[in-house]
């Protein structure tokens, strides 16, 4: 007897005003290189957090209203919580323990996660299911904050280049129950370690991250690793769903809701192409957004189920790929509504 | 003057960025098969078999009665270097076929039709290449090429078909991609079926060819 788990809720939240893309487009010495491309083509709008703001602030402000909806006494009783944040504000010791504290948590499993990327909202559902179908544990949260945006994107020297308008701040978080209300069906997820490493921080200087220096952080993109990973990001979305719906046993055609992690507009459009979903089957935050990272899934699902977009008994499918291509997960989800 | 040809991109007049730009624009997870194989159905394969002998094969035009799904039957049709036999893909359905072939490009093609040898218009182009040129391993890489000649949507001699009701070559170029792929399997088990075993690729052809 498989105890039955749901994606019971999940909840969103954006920092501060929508920044406009001249922001970037407009700042002195900007690059136009690269802009043009797909890859790169900024959205109208993005969000970016305040100086001072953590991932810990965010995520405190995402919870606010699964705790208005559920009661806060509820989600305070979470026996796992697992925590993504794209940019770590501490090294050594995790966001986790503070959201416990933050939030007044005292999770059995407590777990920083710090691989699976922009698709990491699916691994830490699929890591939070097992974790309560194998344990005594009976409630999960799970949390994907980005504050890359507005912390490394707008360095004045990062600023300018074509890359640093794409990105946008937020943060969504799922809550996970041992009940039949929002029932996950099926996870596929695959880790491919022949694609490790392909995504790079670069810096002008040699020096690492942590070493002093004027020169800004930014990500290592060349225009020969775009068009890889271009390709690479096309073939592993769709194949996971693909295979998340061979498990549930339904062609992607019985998807009434897709929600992929968003990169750029060139993804979301062949993505939906490659499972002959109509637009409005594909959910997306990214004009408004911009690329959320890991944030994307829950932000733009609880966008979607606000909305109406996502109905009782509609067939949900959460699915996306990581950095350079090194992991691509799909959910299918029944939802309850 | 290349000034005068409208919409050429060229380092020229578009930087390198601009046109990895264009190109990822243009690249998508999927292609409408209409779009990939509406007009021109080119199929391609590796196999493990020296060129030399691949060639050799695909230049005796008998050999097509191996590897093919349904031509069989060739016998010489009355004039130098035209063959016919039957395809059977449909009943009664005379083929007729010329081969040339050029042993420098090691191209063969097949210039075919279905009723009559008058215009041969139904053409497979094949090449063979060198495999160590090109995959830097042995063996031989085979492309083969057809093109849609409007009479695969027109059948140009209704009166020559056995019956009225026989389907024309045509219906079936939705097919070809699939079709041909089948064939060209066919061709990779025989030649490097015969070549792995030591035996001789190419076979003696069951009616003697007019000298």
């Amino acid at each position: 007897m498989t105890i039955t788990v749901s994606l019971t809720d999940v909840a969103g939240y954006l920092p501060g005003e929508p920044v406009p893309a001249e922001f970037f487009t407009r700042c002195p010495g900007a690059d136009q290189r690269l802009r043009r491309s797909v890859m790169f083509a900024a959205p109208p709008y993005r969000h970016h957090v305040a100086p001072g703001d953590t991932n810990v602030d965010l995520i405190e402000r995402a919870v606010a209203p699964l705790m208005r909806r559920h009661g806060a006494a509820e989600i305070r009783r979470v026996d796992v919580l697992l925590v993504h944040c794209q940019l770590p504000d501490l090294p050594f010791v995790g966001a986790g323990t503070e959201v416990a504290r933050r939030l007044g948590l005292a999770p059995r499993w407590l777990l920083d996660v710090s691989n699976g990327g922009c698709a990491s909202f699916v691994s830490m559902i699929e890591l939070a299911a097992h974790l309560l179908r194998t344990t005594d544990a009976r409630t999960a949260l799970v949390c994907n904050a980005q504050t890359v945006a507005g912390q490394v994107f707008t360095q004045p020297a990062v600023r300018r280049l074509a890359q640093a308008a794409v990105p946008g701040d937020g943060c969504g978080v799922g809550y996970l129950t041992t009940s039949a209300a929002a029932p996950l069906l099926a996870v596929a997820t695959r880790h491919i370690g022949e694609y490790a490493g392909d995504m790079t921080l670069a810096c002008d200087s040699d020096r690492r991250y942590f070493e002093p220096g004027l020169d800004p952080m930014r990500i290592g993109f060349t225009e020969a690793s775009i068009g890889r990973v271009f390709a690479r990001g096309n073939r592993l979305v769709p194949e996971q769903v693909a295979e998340v719906c061979r498990e549930v046993g339904v062609g992607p055609s019985a998807i009434d809701v897709l929600v992929t992690n968003q990169p750029n507009r060139a993804f979301l459009r062949n993505w939906r192409e490659a499972l002959q979903l109509p637009p409005e089957r594909h959910l997306d935050t990214f004009e408004e957004c911009g690329n959320l990272f890991g944030a994307a899934i829950p932000v733009t699902l609880d966008r979607g189920i606000r909305s109406g977009a996502v109905r009782p008994g509609d067939l949900v499918v959460l699915a996306g790929f990581a950095h350079a291509g090194d992991y691509a997960a799909a959910a299918a989800v029944r939802w309850g509504g | 003057m290349l000034a005068d040809v409208p919409g050429l991109i060229r380092v020229e007049n578009t930087a390198p960025e601009d046109m990895l730009a264009r190109c990822l624009e243009l690249t998508h997870s999927v292609y409408p098969h209409d779009q990939v194989y509406g007009r021109f159905c080119t199929v391609q394969e590796y196999v493990d078999c020296p060129p030399e002998q691949v060639y050799d094969y695909l230049r005796h035009g008998h050999h097509l009665q191996e590897w093919t799904y349904s031509v069989r039957d060739f016998a010489p049709a009355g004039e130098p270097g035209l063959w016919v036999g039957r395809d059977r893909l449909a009943e009664r359905t005379p083929i007729y076929c010329r081969v040339l072939a050029n042993a420098d490009a090691m191209t063969v093609d097949y210039h075919c039709a279905w009723d009559q040898g008058e215009r041969l218009w139904m053409i497979y182009l094949m090449r063979v290449v060198p495999a160590a040129l090109v995959l830097d391993r042995p063996g031989s890489v085979i492309t083969w090429t057809n093109c849609r000649h409007p009479y695969y949507d027109h059948n140009p001699r209704p009166d020559l078909a056995p019956r009225p009701d026989r389907p024309w070559v045509g219906d079936y170029w939705d097919l070809f991609y699939a079709g041909h792929g089948i064939e060209l399997a066919n061709l990779k088990s025989i030649l490097e079926y015969r070549h792995a075993n030591g035996l001789p690729v190419s076979v003696p052809p069951t009616v003697a060819a007019p000298r």
